[in-house]
């Protein structure tokens, strides 16, 4: 059975399938604040990045470093096969849910 | 982005925490993240206030680190304020009661625990005292409020009766959490001391193995 994703990790595991090759921290945290639209801690991102790399979702290589960052490498993440078996389940776990379902909902016809 | 915000250099203390406090295989990617966001996108938003983001940021990193171990210590405390309240024994000054003991013993252990896991994961002896000491405060934290919960809940004279004869509100609410500050940093200095030893241990066998493959 696929892991069940929490709506953040879904974020950042989308982010490594936007990015591609240039999947690494600071880049997933950007383009996970903006996706979001809201202000999100880096803190935040490390830790689901360890995570879903704890839970074999992604794997990571170390890539070089760049003068902004002191030289310090990059951690570049990439998709396994069971992150996108996860994502796909997601996917289709929320269109179920929304099936016969007008969006957006309106107040007048779906709030008493 | 301005040449000098591409140079701007973080709290060099908060900085050398942060990567006391990472594994050595993060030590390097997670602290250069920080500092990429930090001269790309808060030093030009925020000027000198940059500085501030970064400390809170450090701040969240220990924090994370530290709080399945707070949590742990803020349990056995509202556990033990609950027996009390629950089920009152008379203590008798001078005595330590096998309560007591009990309870000082798992605190210990806990911060010892975590301050020896975290000095073994990073190899550092001061990010194993720096977990103890975080964890002591969001267990003292925790503590309080699960004191006031439990108060809520429980507040008919009986139960004010043997909240006093355990040691009194003050001593539950500002007194133990406190308290807990010197004991994390001194059962969190032994805990890390061993799980320093320990890093160096598993250091020096696994070179041995790759000398003799």
């Amino acid at each position: 059975m696929a892991d069940v994703l929490g709506a953040f990790e879904q974020a950042v595991l989308l982010a490594v399938v936007r990015l591609q090759a240039d999947a690494y921290g600071r880049a997933i945290l950007k383009d996970v604040q903006a996706r979001l639209d809201r202000d999100v801690a880096p803190g935040a991102i490390h830790a689901t990045l360890g995570r879903l790399e704890r839970k074999k979702l992604l794997s990571s290589t170390l890539g070089s470093g760049t003068p902004v960052r002191a030289g310090r490498a990059r951690r570049y993440y990439r998709l396994r096969p069971s992150a996108v078996h996860a994502l796909n389940a997601a996917r289709t776990a929320v269109d179920n849910v929304w099936s016969g379902i007008d969006w957006p909902l309106t107040k007048a016809r779906n709030l008493s | 982005m301005t040449s000098d915000s591409s140079s701007a250099l973080p709290p060099r203390w908060a900085e050398s925490l942060l990567r006391a406090l990472l594994p050595p295989e993060d030590r390097d990617s997670v602290s250069g993240d920080l500092l990429e966001e930090y001269r790309e996108s808060m030093v030009p938003a925020l000027g000198d206030k940059a500085q501030a983001w970064y400390v809170r940021q450090v701040t969240g990193y220990v924090l994370r680190h530290a709080w399945t171990w707070g949590a742990l210590v803020g349990a056995i405390l509202v556990a033990r304020y609950s027996f009390d309240t629950l089920s009152p024994v008379q203590y008798t000054p001078g005595i330590i009661s096998p309560r007591s003991a009990v309870m000082s013993y798992a605190l210990m252990g806990t911060l010892a625990l975590g301050a020896g896991w975290q000095a073994l994961r990073s190899g550092h002896l001061r990010s194993g005292v720096l977990v103890a000491f975080a964890a002591a405060s969001v267990g003292g934290v925790l503590s309080a409020a699960g004191t006031l919960a439990c108060l809520a809940i429980w507040h008919d004279p009986e139960t004010l009766r043997a909240i006093q004869g355990s040691g009194g509100l003050a001593e539950a609410l500002w007194g133990v959490p406190l308290l807990l500050l010197p004991i994390g940093f001194v059962t969190g200095t032994i805990g890390a001391i061993a799980g320093w030893v320990a890093n160096a241990v598993v250091h020096w066998v696994s070179r041995q193995d790759t000398k003799t493959v």
